[in-house]
């Protein structure tokens, strides 16, 4: 039988179109809608002086490092031992001079290269814990097969636009070597940007050198292809793993994110105020430092704040006071005009619950309207960090994809305005069937494909399935329909010998 | 090959020169693209070849609906998709109606349907009314706002299968009660198959106030529809071989 021509192209045409799955539609998000700002010109200049007071008066330490204490007593600091005090101003107009406002971070297919700073939005997975919990095992240490895994649904996920980097700890390597295999599992098992190792520096030395496998060695000397996370270990403390890393990275042109990382009432006070001026002092003087190892090495300006109980000593999440924190620091990170990176889905909770799932939301909502550039800990979080959901995972991406949307702005073409669709309708009768909603219903709203919006009925009879149950059944399907990008095998040849080398280079090691 | 060549080809398309199999299938495709003219040409074309009425309304168009009906149930199809796909089976049941009706065939069924007294809210009862009339059932709207004589009059003018009421509110919704006990008064509540649905019913209200069945969204509502009217077709019939 001849093949029947089709017009519309019937029911197969319009499942294989409904059913495919979501597509990468941006690289990166490029916001179309305002910042909040909560303090107004005089809020800000006071933290500002006062930051300026605590580089000055106060001083922070650069611990084990001397080659650091050098490079910043050169450019001007009092150093005393470990402990450098700045002249006002000095490190404002390090960073103003030469670091950059905004930046590409290139990833192995162009396509997905980000631009970070300025009026962009960069989304990526959580970073860092031991712990792994899904549904069906509960909680348990993660492993290398996690990382992969998760890796595998970043790439998957149109809601994110970067690969992370210790998205989880794969406790089943040794310490010493594990940054090999999690390096390597963003290079070939994803095609997005990444971030760096930066426990030791020849660790982060290690990641500078696959990269140069990956990109070529000039490429990257002149460009950025590597993210990494370099805290400060506050109150008002820079050691010597961080600095090393720090280094290496901004030696090599790569981005650094320096960031504070804060439980106030802990390591910083418990007011709003003073942790914005600690954060910002500390901040300011670990991109100034960069600066001073490389003019014009890209930076990114990070704080992590939290909050906590002062009944047990935990920290907290998606509390108010830490979102008053990310606006005032985003405020100073654009005054100053670096990237900004805070925000998350973070949450206490230990299961993907309610708790999980609204103290994310406040803390990913805030963030965006405090106009972070680079979103670290989007997906995934769980128990304060200890913990990488599956499911937790899942359910951010639907926030994140939200936030996609959000930031679109308000379309206000004649399309948009739709005054064409109300002079056909009138009065009475209904939208849904004008032309209006026929040429626009299915892009109009976002559309989750994890909440159910169906009718109790539907709903118990498929099962009554919670979000989580959802968001498992999502998760596994993504994982069966994950196919690797290609790369280039000679390149892929050459990182495994590079690996092989090294990692036969020098024994096992756990600590 | 380009796309617009693509499109301009397939716009070419000769319904007519279709072999009967291969009309149904892309007449199934054309309610599906929600295609009027397309229907409305290829119920004729059926015609012209000798298919009877009921052939055609069976196996192109309520066949046709019923693929559209599974795809609208799992979320493959939006409302305004299902709307046009109605709309297009409605221009091939207009051309086949008064020729059923000529054949004495028992239609597939008539439904009154109103919003109750004290209720303006009307846009969930007009999708059920039109995804109804999608699956080839004729359809009586009353409006909103309609006391219980609105109601009696309709089925006495209309002689339908079944009596659909629809509220929004917990304050009007116990007026289905009030229309259903003048249906037990009168005699003639075992007449009627009723229907009743709304966002702040459920079964047991349904069952509570004497209806045949509570429907929680219009793909329910016509699965509903065509069980109970299948279930009345096959009980008049025993009664007449009786």
């Amino acid at each position: 039988m001849a093949e029947r021509k089709r017009r519309g192209g019937g029911r197969s045409a319009r499942q294989a179109e409904r059913q495919k799955p979501k597509s990468q539609t941006v690289p990166y998000i490029k916001r179309n809608i305002p910042v909040y700002n909560l303090l107004n010109e005089e809020g800000l200049s006071l933290i500002e002086n006062n930051a300026d007071t605590i580089l000055q008066e106060i001083g922070i330490d650069f611990r084990g490092d001397p080659e650091a204490l050098e490079i910043l007593k050169d450019a001007g600091a009092d150093v005393k031992e470990e402990r450098v005090r700045f002249p006002k101003g000095m490190c404002q107009s390090l960073i103003r001079d030469t670091a950059p406002k905004e930046f590409i971070q290139h990833a192995r297919n162009p396509e997905r290269n980000v631009v970070i700073g300025g009026e962009n939005l960069v989304l990526v997975p959580a970073y860092g814990s031991p712990f792994i919990r899904n549904v069906e095992e509960g909680r348990r240490y993660a492993t290398i097969e996690d990382f992969r895994n998760f890796v595998k649904l970043a790439y998957l996920s149109p809601e994110l636009h970067h690969s992370g980097g210790t998205i989880c700890e794969p406790v089943d390597l040794p310490v010493n070597k594990r940054h090999f295999d999690m390096v390597y599992t963003h290079m070939r098992y994803s095609d997005k940007p990444f971030m760096g190792s930066v426990t030791a520096p020849e660790r982060a030395e290690d990641t500078v050198e696959m990269a140069k496998i990956l990109f070529g060695a000039d490429f990257i000397d002149n460009n950025t292809v590597i993210t990494s996370l370099i805290n400060a270990n506050s109150p008002m403390v820079w050691d010597s793993t961080m600095l090393g890393a720090m280094k290496a990275y901004s030696r090599n042109n790569q981005a650094v994110v320096v960031s504070p990382f804060c439980i106030s009432g802990a390591m910083s006070p418990v007011t709003v105020a003073a942790t914005s001026s600690q954060l910002y002092a500390e901040a300011l003087s670990g991109m100034a430092f960069a600066q001073l190892v490389r003019p014009g090495a890209p930076v990114i300006f990070g704080t992590f704040s939290s909050s906590m109980s002062m009944q047990s000593g935990a920290p907290t999440f998606g509390t108010p006071e830490p979102q008053q924190v990310l606006y005032i620091v985003g405020a100073l990170a654009r005054r100053l005009g670096v990237p900004f990176r805070s925000g998350g889905g973070l949450c206490a909770s230990k299961i993907p619950d309610a708790q999980a799932a609204y103290e994310a939301a406040n803390t990913l909502q805030h963030a965006m309207l405090a106009g972070v550039n680079f979103m670290l800990h989007t997906a995934g979080w769980l128990e304060g960090g200890l913990a990488m959901g599956y499911e937790k995972f899942i359910m951010d991406l639907d926030q994140a994809g939200m936030i996609q949307a959000f930031c679109n702005g308000v379309d206000l073409t004649e399309n948009g305005l739709g005054l064409d669709a109300m002079r056909e309708i009138g009065p009475g009768s209904h939208f849904l069937g004008s032309a209006h909603t026929q040429a626009n219903f299915e892009t109009a709203f976002y559309r989750s494909e994890l909440s159910d919006n169906n009718s109790f009925e539907q709903w118990e009879a498929e099962g009554a399935l919670d979000m989580a149950q959802r968001a498992e059944k999502k998760w596994k399907s993504m994982l069966e329909s994950y196919e690797m990008p290609p790369i280039d095998p000679a390149k892929d040849e050459e990182l495994q010998e590079y690996m092989e080398r090294r990692k036969n280079s020098f024994p096992d090691q756990n600590y | 090959m380009s796309e617009e060549e693509q499109f301009n080809e397939d716009e070419e398309l000769d319904l007519s020169t279709l072999p009967d199999d291969e009309l149904v299938q892309q007449m199934h495709d054309d309610l599906y693209d929600g295609l009027k003219e397309e229907i409305e040409e290829g119920t004729n074309i059926l015609l012209e070849r000798g298919w009877g009425a009921d052939k055609i309304l069976n196996d192109a168009l309520v066949e046709g609906m019923r693929i559209v009906g599974i795809d609208f149930r799992d979320g493959i199809l939006f409302v305004p998709e299902v709307l046009l796909a109605a709309n297009a089976m409605k221009g091939g049941m207009a051309i086949l109606r008064p020729l059923l009706a000529e054949t004495g065939a028992p239609p597939i069924g008539k439904m009154v349907i109103g919003t109750v007294k004290g209720d303006i809210h009307d846009i969930g009862k007009n999708l059920v009314g039109m995804m109804l009339e999608g699956a080839g059932f004729e359809v009586i709207d009353l409006g909103i706002n309609n006391p219980v004589e609105n109601y009696m009059d309709a089925l006495e003018e209309h002689k339908p299968d079944m009596l659909g009421m629809s509220a929004l509110l917990t304050t009007t919704m116990p007026y289905m009660k009030v229309v259903i006990d003048e249906l037990v008064n009168r005699g003639i509540r075992d007449d009627y198959i009723v229907l009743v649905g709304g966002a702040p019913l459920n079964e047991e209200f349904g069952k509570a106030i004497g209806a045949d069945a509570y429907c929680r969204d219009a793909a329910v509502a016509v699965e509903t529809a065509k069980a109970l009217v299948k279930e009345k077709r096959e009980k008049q019939a025993e009664g007449v071989a009786a």
